[in-house]
């Protein structure tokens, strides 16, 4: 088991109360790892401090025709 | 043969010869029922069907229109739904063997909507399980079926209202979008369907995939069919706070402006999976058409999708971890691919939740400042590949990487539009080398779905993809 099956292991059972077989949890480590990235590095990139989760309907409702 | 002839036509024209008193709506309901007893084996689109129920409402609409009342726009036309869709004391299940027999409490707004219009409701339609499955397949009710080829899958996961619409056996039906719910059904099986501006209808008393992602739309025959349907089910909802309180317009009586002078994007994106070259051409061909009736084409400057996608699969997989929680603990009934799919949920930081959420606003900016500067729609493919069989796309035994490789391809071009919450309507625009239809997507402005219904509804009056029946 490579570290970050282990500590994918170790949000299963610790932090969630879930078990999962050692193939499925680095199949899920796996997985999470290419989506955690992608968003980290796309946050880094474009967001600031004062970025709120509901500009989003505010800039549909600004831009609507 | 009389009845034949009334199934096969569309829901405005039925709508309007049952105001009129050319025909009734028991004779409109009698006819979806001639088509679904010839139907259904062959597509399994109903999970429910209420004909003595439906022949009852039918008749009771034709009272009422001859006392003078007409309820609405959709008086008398007979209707299907996602089974998704929640009416009081009916049994709902959300495509699952866990609701098999569950009873919703409540009647979901979008249904209340339609009863005040005066449709008629025939049944409810297979789906993809809890929605969460892009062809059709379903281990619980038997997977759907394309019409075009009953080998084929129908897309997902509104499966049963694409297959319904498309066969004829309904005038028009719901469905739901959370990453191409509506669009790859409406383009797999060659009818119309409208993914509106987050906010444009509600989700209340619907069954969510993702609370943040979730559109509710109708699959049609043809656009104004559509435009008529999502003027009755749009609207602010109490019941909802994600509505707009933004006026619905008059989409219908905007549908006939034509495409003179109107600029319109046009893109091949290989998001994560490439345009098969018979799909590009077809696509191609639907920007010559509107070029010639005076549409002004131009390439779409696409920002890159990845992300957008994403971003997209952290929300819908942490949301749908967290509703489906206690379910999935106790070790309930999913198919695996639908309970594997949901898994990685409980292993996202909240933090990197969050920031898809924040990232959304950007995003949005992002694709108006580019690919839609000076234009008013992009357009590109629904699916970018013939549509396949159902046992290519059978993951239920491998699940994990391969179910999500096929989702991936699948969504490729469809999810990033669920994420900028944008209109994107889906119009059939030809049949692959296997006689499977194809659909090009439009995507508009926020709110602006009469721009996309006009750009549809003027390429329908060139073109006659959307007179082909299934035989």
């Amino acid at each position: 088991m490579d570290d970050k099956t282990r500590l994918a292991a170790g949000i299963a059972k610790q932090l969630q109360g879930l078990t999962y077989d050692d193939k499925r949890l680095a199949e899920i480590a796996a997985e999470v790892e290419v989506l955690n990235e992608t968003v980290r590095k796309a946050a880094a990139q474009h967001l600031t401090f004062d970025d709120d989760p509901a500009a989003f309907a505010s800039v549909l409702a600004k831009e609507a025709k | 043969m009389i009845n034949d002839d009334l199934a096969l036509r569309d829901l405005s024209e039925v709508a309007d010869a049952i105001a009129a008193g050319r025909i009734t709506s028991v004779q409109a309901t009698e006819a979806c029922l001639e088509r679904i007893a010839v139907w259904q084996p062959r597509t399994n689109a109903f999970l429910r069907l209420h004909k003595e129920k439906a022949l009852e409402q039918a008749r009771a609409m034709d009272k009422e229109l001859a006392a003078g009342q007409r309820r609405g726009p959709l008086h008398g036309v007979p209707m299907a739904h996602k089974d998704m869709y929640y009416r009081t004391g009916e049994i709902s299940t959300g495509g699952s063997a866990i609701r098999r027999s569950w009873v919703a409490p409540v009647t979901s707004t979008v249904l209340q909507k339609l009863d005040a219009a005066g449709v008629v409701e025939l049944g409810f339609l297979n789906m993809a399980e809890f929605a969460a499955g892009p062809t059709g397949h379903n281990v619980h009710h038997g997977h759907c079926r394309n019409p075009w080829d009953d080998k084929r899958v129908t897309g997902g996961s509104s499966s049963g209202s694409g297959a319904s619409v498309a066969a004829r056996m309904v005038y028009g039906a719901l469905g739901s979008d959370t990453g191409g719910s509506i669009r790859l059904p409406a383009s797999a099986c060659g009818v119309v369907g409208m993914k509106a501006t987050y906010g444009r209808v509600s989700r209340a008393g619907a069954v969510a995939r993702s609370w943040t992602l979730d559109h509710v739309g109708p699959l049609t025959r043809t656009v104004r069919d559509n435009a008529r349907m999502l003027a009755v089910v749009a609207g602010q909802d109490p019941d909802d706070s994600t509505t707009s309180e933004k006026p619905v317009p008059d989409y219908e009586a905007l549908l006939d402006g034509g495409v003179q002078g109107l600029k319109i994007g046009f893109a091949l994106p290989d998001a994560l999976a490439p345009v098969e070259p018979q799909i590009g051409a077809a696509v191609q061909a639907a920007a010559d058409a509107l070029g010639k009736l005076g549409a002004v084409i131009a390439p779409a400057k696409m920002p890159d999708f990845t992300a957008l996608y994403r971003a997209a699969e952290v929300i819908v997989k942490c949301e749908a971890a967290a509703m489906h929680r206690p379910w999935m603990e106790a070790d309930a009934a999913y198919a695996n691919q639908v309970r594997t799919r949901m898994e990685a949920g409980f292993f996202i930081p909240a933090t990197q939740y969050i920031d898809a959420l924040r990232l959304r606003a950007h995003f949005v900016r992002e694709f108006l400042d580019a690919a839609m500067d000076g234009v008013d729609a992009v357009m590109l493919p629904a699916i970018p590949f013939p549509v396949p069989t159902i046992e290519e796309t059978d993951v239920e035994a491998s699940g994990g990487p391969a179910t999500l490789s096929m989702v991936a391809r699948f969504t490729g071009l469809t999810r990033p539009f669920n994420t900028l919450g944008l209109p994107a309507l889906s119009v059939p625009c030809g049949f692959d080398g296997n006689g499977a239809p194809i659909g090009l997507q439009l995507i508009g402005r926020p709110f602006d779905e009469a721009v996309l219904y006009r750009i549809g509804h003027a390429y329908q009056g060139a073109t006659d993809h959307h007179r082909k029946v299934p035989t």
